[in-house]
């Protein structure tokens, strides 16, 4: 018997208006335009500038595991927005929105994480008008 | 008794400019939703000039300059600039020049003397002397670093300050390089609450660009904050590297 998927990946794309954000060339390596939400286990939190990096491993609907990756805005930015390099644990189920990677890797800019029982990760999530 | 009465006016008068120039103090944040340039400041850039509007959060996409006319070599060298060759431990690390960074979102610090103010931008720690004291630039084999060599004066309320000797470096973070010989003058102005200061970034590169470029730049003051250590880690490009090379 296959064991029940624990964490469900919904990888969605959808249209966003205007979710331009900015930094090491968000434009060239991100599509504003394509939202994407990953839900998985955390193996790792990387909390150093430029960008801070959490891997995930995620479960589709069909049982497959897949590693992701969520580029974070820079640990400078972070700590204003409450985040810590204890925000993040490995272990940790986190849902994580962001913008999808140009080039389809399984990497994503993080917009917002969430965890398990949803609190948010910092005080608050990252837009439009952000720092990177 | 004479000669006293002369040398405490003269101190008097060297003190008085001084004491009258806007106090630059403080920390300083970008504001994201930027306004208007004040119409006096954009008349006194060069009439060949493009205001390129990608300051803050926006950012131009592969084969976007904002205006800015390349010459052939520097347009052949950016349409060839691919987006992985920055994702390296070799590159991740290096600071942009003053020319990209200044219009960052990131915020920095002012410290201000009549002789030297000093910038200290939380981005990759980098510290900016301006030296107010009516010295020159030094000769052009004098040492070419990212903040470049900057001199100050004050023109009226606003600090005019120009900067050479900066090293190569990306102008819009999308492949667009220029030269050692950029030449970059900033207008900075205190909005008239003290709690904005407002900029004109101007720059001219004749070994690039065919017209020259200028960015409007607005910060905000926030009392009490202080820039963070920025201390780059070039790990962060494997991380980039390892993408899709996970099981699945």
């Amino acid at each position: 018997m296959r064991a029940p998927p624990l964490f469900v990946a919904a990888a969605a794309a959808c249209v966003t208006a205007g979710a331009a954000q900015a930094h090491h060339s968000f434009a060239v390596y991100f599509d504003p335009s394509k939202d994407v939400s990953i839900t998985g286990k955390v193996t790792e939190f990387r909390f150093t500038n430029p960008h801070g990096t959490i891997v995930l491993e995620v479960t589709d609907a069909q049982g497959r595991t897949r590693e992701w990756r969520a580029e974070t805005n820079a640990p400078v930015v972070l700590q204003r927005r409450g985040w810590t390099r204890a925000s993040v644990r490995p272990g940790d189920v986190l849902t994580i929105d962001g913008w999808a990677s140009r080039d389809g890797k399984p990497y994503i800019r993080l917009r917002r994480a969430v965890h398990q029982d949803g609190r948010l990760v910092g005080t608050a999530p990252f837009g439009e008008a952000d720092q990177s | 008794m004479r000669s006293i009465a002369v040398v405490a006016a003269a101190a008097l008068v060297w003190a008085l400019p001084a004491a009258a120039q806007p106090n630059l103090e403080g920390f300083w944040n970008l504001d994201f939703e930027q306004g208007q340039a004040p119409a006096d400041m954009l008349a006194k850039l060069p009439s060949d000039t493009v205001v390129i509007e990608d300051t803050g959060v926006v950012e131009f996409p592969e084969g976007e300059y904002g205006g800015l006319k390349l010459k052939p070599d520097a347009l052949a060298k950016a349409q060839a600039w691919k987006p992985d060759d920055e994702m390296a431990l070799s590159r991740v690390c290096l600071p942009p020049s003053i020319v990209y960074a200044i219009q960052g979102p990131f915020p920095f610090e002012v410290h201000q003397t009549p002789e030297l103010i000093v910038f200290k931008y939380e981005y990759f720690d980098q510290v900016r002397l301006i030296h107010m004291d009516g010295r020159d630039h030094p000769p052009a084999e004098a040492p070419y670093s990212k903040m470049g060599h900057s001199v100050g004066r004050w023109e009226g309320d606003d600090l005019i300050v120009e900067t050479t000797h900066i090293a190569p470096s990306t102008i819009t973070n999308n492949g667009l390089d220029h030269s050692d010989k950029i030449r970059m003058v900033e207008r900075y102005r205190l909005s008239p609450d003290g709690n904005g200061l407002l900029a004109i970034q101007w720059f001219e590169d004749p070994e690039v660009l065919d017209n020259t470029g200028a960015r409007f730049i607005q910060w905000t003051k926030q009392p009490g904050q202080y820039v963070y250590p920025y201390e780059c880690d070039p790990a962060f490009a494997l991380e980039y590297q390892a993408a899709g090379e996970g099981g699945e």
